[in-house]
């Protein structure tokens, strides 16, 4: 799922505050799950900024409402009748939904209340860990099913640096060198040989390097 | 003329906690206003009940629970201390003050403990003065 | 390991002479005296001088610049390059500028992570790791061709050098590595600070017996300590340095005023222990920021005078 942290307090007062009336727009599926823009992340950012605005004496009108996914137009339309009533929305999905919003209404401010963050996995009840970068060229077979592109600090593509130590990368030692991750799941799958193999330099001609990607689906366009 | 200051309260408890309103408060408190609001386990409270009862104007807002290791769902009380921490930081970050907020451990049926923790709490409200977004 | 290049380390290695080799960071700053400061303590102690690339991503003078400095001065350069901050055009570009100034020698190198250095709020490039910089040196030198496959008209021909460090971690991976390296096309070897002896020996025997040690002129480093202090914060705060707390209490245990004499000392054991070991063929001396003890450890390992082969 893609993983994001809601912006400060005082960052969203800044971005909200040119307007009198706002909309704060959830979305319920990633950043609902990151507990950072579903309907309750909505509920509680609408509350505390009403205090907020309360308390420095400012006349801010704040609506609340959340819609089942952002980045799908179908349901963004439902939330027309809430945007038209509202000067601006401040958008609780990741960056493709606040664009998502903004290209269907194109005359209202849309502004993001989310930093979106990464492709990660719920490793357990609050720690959500980053895994896949969308390189557009998944070689997850040839690592064991753990991605180095995205894991590892250096992208790594043929082993750990120097750097490596009791399991733990260089950079943060809060967290696991990829390649030691690596190395323990080639060990399970009886795959060590790989290790030996050298890889080539990447293509990163599917990654983002090359302009925004598209995928097309010939058969479900009509 | 500066109005006096009446504080306004409310307190989020577990009804393992204690039961209805039971808590009286002493007679020279009279003129503060104590709102009880109970819940079936005290990890229903939500981040956003505590908020609203800011915005309905709420000097100070107080949560009792059953003490460590008591909840009679395991750790609910748990949950509920993290969330108030959470919501002691957004206080802060708002200017409201965090420490409007507070969570009590507080043994079952005892109504001295849960009166001597509404006293501390006026009088600190004392210093905090009224809720500045009320 | 045979890259028939013009520089004077292949030629020394290659001779099975005893290869010396010291480290030199270039300045944080424009001054070409610096560099021509620090070089002038080595000259004549060593056979080349390693200039580090932006060494623990702090921004530095380049390596390219820095070499070409060196030179002018008569010493052989062994440009350090990362990938952490440039992609392979500008990789292999500076690959082409640096031997048209007369770089013959390279060490291909991943880098310091930059949120250790100057700018961690800076986006790092990682394009290539450091086995495909040692390949497409090779490439180039070999095939004639850059990695796009296009047939460079006088292809650089640089000897080619890649780190290792055997006290990383996990320890039976780190032979399979230098493997790696070697099959990429790793002329010589120079590893991470010799401390802990006998894990370097551990290692040293596996690479043997993997048929290593004849593929590849390996240069164990050395770093003399300056201090207890020093010795502490290598142990704990350097990534990939292993210090054995024995040696750090033995720093300890003598006045401080006499620390650096007695760091210079157990850097002389360390360099009399490894030339005993025959598969190891020279040694790299990283005196950091003490560029001016080089050569006293030098002349009392009795390594002097160095061969004068003209690059
Ligand atoms: S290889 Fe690419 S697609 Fe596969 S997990 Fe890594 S970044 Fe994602
Ligand atoms: S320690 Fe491991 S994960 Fe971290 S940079 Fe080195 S190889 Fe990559």
């Amino acid at each position: 799922m893609i993983v994001g942290e809601q912006k400060s307090i005082e960052e969203i007062k800044k971005i909200v505050s040119p307007y009198k009336k706002v909309l704060i727009l959830g979305c319920g599926t990633c950043v609902k799950t990151c507990f950072a823009g579903g309907e309750d992340e909505v509920a509680v950012l609408a509350s505390a900024l009403r205090l907020a605005f309360k308390k420095d004496g400012r006349q801010i009108e704040v609506e609340e409402f959340t819609v089942e996914r952002q980045c799908e137009d179908e349901f963004v339309q439902e939330s027309a009748e809430a945007i038209d009533r509202n000067e601006s929305v401040l958008s609780l999905a990741c960056g493709a939904g606040v664009q998502a919003i903004a290209r269907r209404y194109e005359e209202t401010p849309v502004l993001p209340g989310v930093n979106t963050t990464f492709l990660g996995v719920l490793e357990k009840h609050g720690l959500f860990t980053e895994e896949c970068s969308g390189c557009g060229d998944c070689q997850l077979a040839v690592f064991g099913s753990v991605c180095p592109y995205t894991r590892c600090a250096k992208k790594l593509l043929n082993g750990p640096c120097g750097g490596s130590r009791e399991g733990k990368c260089e950079v943060d030692p809060e967290t696991d060198c990829a390649w030691n991750l690596i190395i323990h799941r080639l060990k399970m799958l009886g795959q060590l040989n790989n290790l030996r193999v050298y890889i080539p330099p990447k293509n990163w001609s599917g990654s983002g390097s090359c302009g925004p990607r598209k995928l097309i689906r010939k058969d479900h366009i009509l | 003329m500066e109005k006096q200051f009446k504080p306004k309260i409310s307190v989020f408890h577990c009804i393992n906690v204690f039961g209805d309103g039971e808590v009286l408060l002493p007679p020279e408190r009279q003129d503060a206003a104590v709102e009880f609001i109970k819940l079936p386990c005290s990890s229903m409270i939500k981040d956003v009940f505590m908020l609203r009862a800011f915005e309905a104007g709420a000097d100070a807002v107080m949560v009792m629970v059953c003490p460590e290791g008591a909840c009679r769902y395991v750790e609910g009380n748990l949950r509920a201390k993290k969330r108030v921490g959470w919501v002691k930081n957004l206080l802060d970050e708002i200017g409201l003050d965090g420490r409007r907020l507070g969570l009590f451990n507080v043994p079952s049926e005892d109504a001295a403990v849960v009166g001597q923790i509404i006293e501390q709490t006026l009088s600190d409200l004392a210093d905090l003065g009224p809720n500045p977004a009320a | 390991m045979k890259g028939n290049t013009a520089g004077k380390l292949e030629k020394i290695l290659s001779s099975d002479g005893f290869a010396i080799t010291a480290e030199c960071g270039p300045p944080r700053g424009a001054d070409a005296q610096v560099i021509r400061n620090k070089a002038q303590v080595l000259n004549g102690y060593v056979d080349a001088v390693n200039v580090t690339d932006n060494q623990t991503a702090i921004v530095r003078m380049s390596s390219i610049a820095a070499c070409a400095h060196l030179m002018a001065m008569g010493l052989e350069p062994i440009m350090q390059m990362v990938t952490r901050d440039r992609n392979r055009i500008a990789l292999q570009s500076d690959i082409l500028g640096a031997y048209s100034l007369g770089i013959q020698n390279i060490l291909c190198l991943s880098g310091d992570h930059q949120t250790f250095g100057s700018h961690p709020e800076a986006l790092n490039v990682f394009d290539i790791d450091s086995m495909n910089l040692v390949r497409m040196v090779l490439d180039m030198r070999e095939e004639g061709r850059d990695m796009s496959g296009f047939d460079l008209k006088k292809p650089p021909r640089m000897f080619i050098g890649a780190a290792a460090n055997p006290f990383a971690d996990p320890f039976e991976y780190r032979v399979i590595r230098l493997a790696k390296k070697i099959d990429a096309g790793a002329d010589f070897i120079q590893t991470q600070c010799v401390y802990n002896m006998d894990r370097f020996k551990d290692w040293i025997r596996m690479a043997r017996e993997e048929g290593l040690t004849e593929k590849v002129h390996i240069l164990a480093g050395v770093t003399p300590l300056k201090s207890e202090g020093m010795a502490r914060y290598m142990a704990r705060r350097v990534a990939g340095m292993d210090v054995p707390e024995p040696l750090i209490k033995r720093m300890g245990g003598v006045p401080k005023k006499k620390a650096a004499e007695e760091g210079v000392k157990i850097c002389l054991e360390t360099i009399a222990e490894v030339r005993e070991i025959k598969d190891v063929h020279g040694i790299h001396i990283m005196a950091i920021e003490w560029e001016e003890i080089v050569g006293e450890i030098v002349e009392t390992a009795g390594l002097m005078p160095r061969p004068t082969l003209k690059s």
